[in-house]
């Protein structure tokens, strides 16, 4: 059984069909990439996943277990998935260490104590010890992403799930977010990520999906879609964002 | 009687009847604040008849004037139902009805100004409904309130004096019945008017320490 199965995954807006049928596995330590033109529903794609976005028909397990944002256990599946967001979402009325035990403390009942030794740990993985008193509006983008993936890392996921993580970032933080996922990619993390880092990409990713028109248009490992696309939708696309 | 005598005699019915009109605005405030909450939360809900009932406590308290839902609560409720009620229980349950409507809608304005993204950052954790409202979206919201917040508390003060139409003595009242003992209108309103003033005045300062306290700007 893979970590992630989708089966005919379909999801519209209203009239706006954005997801027309998608099906793919990730297994467990895999590292996939998703790419794509944007309005494609990569994004979406991804939010199914954890049930931000509810499928309009088809399903999704992850572990076995049926992703349904009804279902009463959604809670606790979602423990176990981490996520990662392009504008970062920390919680602004906390402190850095408050927004990293928050979720460990209310759900693992885990003691304020262990919960900070674990935030300690976690903000030293991604080099920000020093700021663990530190307010979310203190930091630079970079530095909150960075604290937006320990705070997901705290909940221990055997998943995690990247929106877009490094799209508003100034250019020059980018480097020090996507370090921080490639340490995670080594350390065997399963990961879904979107994202416009072809190199980045190329060089972590363990499958490349290229998302067009809300269906898998092209998939196979990084040299494959690099180097040699198959589809011509791939291509153009790859020439369009290489190019710039 | 020179002004300092007038004043001298006529403090402390005033402030006897400044201390009913912060006591029964307090009360009236704090059951506000709880019912304004919950009521905003059921503005919210994705239950249709939570909703539907909202709506309609809303309504009901934006378009009919305290004065008469002060009446309505005190004559009308308690003819009706056979019951006693003192002239204060029902100035509390008409000032807080009447103020947990407007807070309400506050509320329901400051839970939607949180940005998505802090309800789908919670909810990725793990979270439940419940705790994220209560955790990460009800403190923020409450932050972008304030104002709006503070605002609702002074009125509901001032509404107090309306509340002197049941037989409350609280601050108008006290001075109506100086001003039919003395018949000095100009000076006994002025007394009045400044006492208010002060008070609001004291809590408009509050406000505004607590509001850069907890700012997240």
């Amino acid at each position: 059984m893979a970590k992630v199965e989708i089966r005919d995954l379909h999801k519209s807006f209203g009239d706006n069909e954005v997801l027309r049928g998608i099906n793919c596995n990730i297994e467990a330590g895999e590292v996939v990439c998703i790419i794509g033109p944007s309005g494609s529903g990569k994004s979406t794609f991804l939010r199914c996943i954890n049930c931000l976005e509810e499928p309009t028909s088809g399903t999704i397990t992850v572990d076995g277990h049926v992703m349904d944002a009804n279902s009463p256990d959604i809670d606790s599946y979602r423990e176990d998935i981490g996520m990662v967001f392009q504008q970062f979402n920390l919680f602004p009325h906390l402190s850095v260490m408050d927004n990293i035990t928050i979720a460990p403390t209310m759900r693992k009942k885990m003691d304020m104590a262990q919960a900070t030794e674990l935030g300690r740990k976690l903000l030293a993985s991604v080099g920000l010890e020093e700021k663990a008193d530190a307010f979310p509006r203190s930091l630079s983008g970079g530095q909150k992403q960075r604290v937006a993936i320990a705070r997901a890392l705290a909940m221990q996921p055997g998943l995690m799930l990247f929106d877009e993580p490094t799209s508003a970032l100034d250019p020059e933080m980018v480097g020090e977010v996507l370090d921080v996922m490639r340490h995670l990619a080594r350390d065997g993390m399963t990961m879904a990520i979107v994202t416009h880092e072809m190199g980045f990409a190329k060089s972590v990713a363990d499958r490349v999906l290229f998302i067009d028109e809300g269906i898998i248009a092209e998939e196979g490992t990084p040299d494959q879609i690099f180097s040699n696309p198959q589809n011509p939708r791939t291509k153009s696309f790859l020439d369009k964002v290489l190019e710039a | 009687m020179s002004f300092f005598e007038l004043l001298q005699e006529s403090l402390p019915l005033l402030l006897q009847g400044l201390g009913l009109t912060l006591w029964l605005a307090f009360i009236s405030l704090v059951i506000a604040m709880i019912l304004g909450i919950l009521a905003s939360l059921a503005g919210l809900s994705k239950h249709a008849p939570l909703r539907a009932l909202n709506s309609a406590f809303v309504a009901i308290i934006r378009g009919t004037p305290l004065l008469v839902q002060a009446y309505f609560i005190y004559f009308g409720i308690t003819g009706v139902l056979g019951i006693r009620m003192s002239a204060f229980t029902a100035g509390v349950i008409a000032l807080s009805l009447n103020a947990g409507g407007y807070l309400s809608e506050i509320f329901r304005g400051g839970i939607q100004a949180v940005d998505p993204g802090q309800n789908e950052a919670a909810r990725s954790l793990g979270l439940s409904r419940g705790q994220t409202m209560r955790r990460i979206i009800l403190p923020q919201a409450i932050r972008i309130c304030i104002p709006s917040v503070v605002n609702q508390w002074c009125i509901t003060i001032k509404d107090t004096s309306i509340i002197c139409v049941i037989g409350l003595a609280e601050l108008v009242r006290q001075g109506s019945q100086i001003i039919a003992r003395t018949y000095r209108p100009f000076e006994v309103w002025i007394m009045v008017g400044v006492l208010f003033f002060i008070v609001i005045w004291l809590l408009t300062l509050l406000a505004r320490i607590v509001e850069r306290k907890v700012s997240l700007g």
